[in-house]
C-alpha cells in the first residue's frame, strides 16, 4: 500500500503532510505522558520486527500479493501513541533507504498506515470491551486489524483518486472500489497474522502486553 | 534483556527463512495502477538499497537478506533513540 512518488497530486500530498505532522506532534505529546523508560527497547524491537515483516509478501489471488502492515499489532503491543511513532519510523526508513513509498507521498503513507494503525487501538477497545484475553479479545484484534487495512486502502483510494494521474483513469469512483477489492482480501492475511502474533505473545510473555491497561482505561500509571 | 536478544535472533532467522518464500507478485496498489494503465516512473529518490537489494551483491538472496538486515538494524537503532528521547523525563 506504499504510494510511490508520481501518483499523488501536489495539493493532496501537502494536505496529507499537514494532517500527518499534526497527528504526530499530538501523539508525541500524549506518548510523553504515557510511557515509562522501558518503552525504548520494546519500541525498537517491535518496529524492527514490523520492518522485516513488511518485506515478506504473501500471494493473495490473481497474481497479486500483500504483506503485513502491522499497525494493529504495534497498537496492541505498545498502545496507540508509540505505535504511530514506531510505524512512522519504519515508513521513513523505507522511503529514505529503500525507495519504498515516495518522499512526497510520505505524509499520505504515514496517514494510511501509521495513523490508521493507531486508530485501530480504539477499535479494539470498543469491540473488546474490558476483556483483554480470550475469544472476544482475539476476535476484536482480528476485526480491528482487518479494518485497519481496509480503511487504509480506502484512504489511499481517495488520495490517488483525487490526483490528476488517476482522475484521467476514472478518479475516485474507480480507485476506491479497486483498492477496497484487493485490500478486503489482503486484510484477511493481516488479521490472521496479527491475531496469531498477539495470541502467541499473550501465551509466551503476558507481561509484555501491559499497554492493555490502556484498554481498561487505567492509564494513570505509566506503561512499558 | 534476555527476551529482547531472543526476539532479535527470531527476527533474523525469520528474515533468512522467509526472504526466498516472499511473493514477487505486485501488491494491491501496484495491481490497481497496472489495471488502470498507470505506469510507475523512476522515483525522485532511489535510496541506497532500491527494492530491498544491495546493488554490489549479485546473489539475489544474499542481496535482499543483507539489505533487510541493515534496514532492520537502522530501524532498531533509530526507534531506540526516539524511545529514549521520548521517555527522558519519565519514571524508570
Amino acid at each position: 500500500m506504499h504510494i510511490p512518488d508520481g501518483f499523488l497530486g501536489i495539493g493532496i500530498s501537502i494536505l496529507m503532510y499537514i494532517i500527518s505532522i499534526s497527528v504526530l506532534v499530538w501523539s508525541w505529546r500524549k506518548a510523553k505522558a504515557t510511557y515509562s523508560k522501558s518503552l525504548a527497547s520494546l519500541l525498537a524491537i517491535s518496529s524492527a520486527f514490523v520492518f522485516v515483516a513488511q518485506m515478506i509478501n504473501f500471494p493473495i489471488a490473481y497474481g497479486t500479493s500483500g504483506h503485513l502492515v502491522g499497525g494493529t499489532f504495534l497498537s496492541v503491543l505498545l498502545g496507540p501513541y508509540a505505535a504511530v511513532l514506531g510505524m512512522t519510523i519504519v515508513l521513513l526508513m523505507q522511503a529514505l533507504f529503500f525507495a519504498d513509498g515516495g518522499i512526497l507521498a510520505f505524509g499520505a503513507n504515514t496517514f494510511n498506515m501509521a495513523i490508521i494503525g493507531g486508530v485501530s487501538f480504539f477499535i479494539v477497545r470498543i469491540l473488546a470491551g474490558k476483556t483483554e484475553k480470550g475469544g472476544r479479545f482475539y476476535a476484536s484484534v482480528f476485526v480491528a486489524s482487518w479494518l485497519s487495512v481496509v480503511l487504509g486502502a480506502l484512504a489511499c483510494g481517495l488520495e490517488i483518486g483525487v490526483s490528476p494521474v488517476f482522475s484521467q483513469a476514472g478518479g475516485v469512483s474507480v480507485t476506491v472500489p479497486a483498492m477496497l477489492f484487493w485490500h478486503v482480501l489482503i486484510g484477511l492475511g493481516e488479521a490472521a497474522i496479527t491475531a496469531t502474533l498477539i495470541t502467541s505473545l499473550h501465551r509466551l510473555s503476558p507481561a509484555v502486553l501491559n499497554s492493555l491497561q490502556l484498554l481498561r482505561g487505567k492509564n494513570h500509571e505509566r506503561i512499558h | 534483556m534476555k527476551g529482547y536478544i531472543k526476539a532479535i535472533i527470531l527476527i533474523v532467522l525469520g528474515l533468512a527463512l522467509f526472504v526466498p518464500l516472499a511473493s514477487t507478485f505486485p501488491d494491491g496498489l501496484e495491481t490497481v495502477a497496472e489495471t488502470l494503465g498507470i505506469e510507475e516512473h523512476e522515483p525522485l529518490w532511489q535510496g541506497l538499497m532500491p527494492d530491498y537489494t544491495l546493488p554490489p551483491i549479485s546473489n539475489a538472496y544474499a542481496s535482499t537478506f543483507l539489505s533487510g538486515l541493515i534496514g532492520a538494524l537502522i530501524v532498531l537503532v533509530f526507534a531506540f533513540l526516539i524511545g529514549k528521547t521520548l521517555t527522558r523525563d519519565s519514571a524508570p
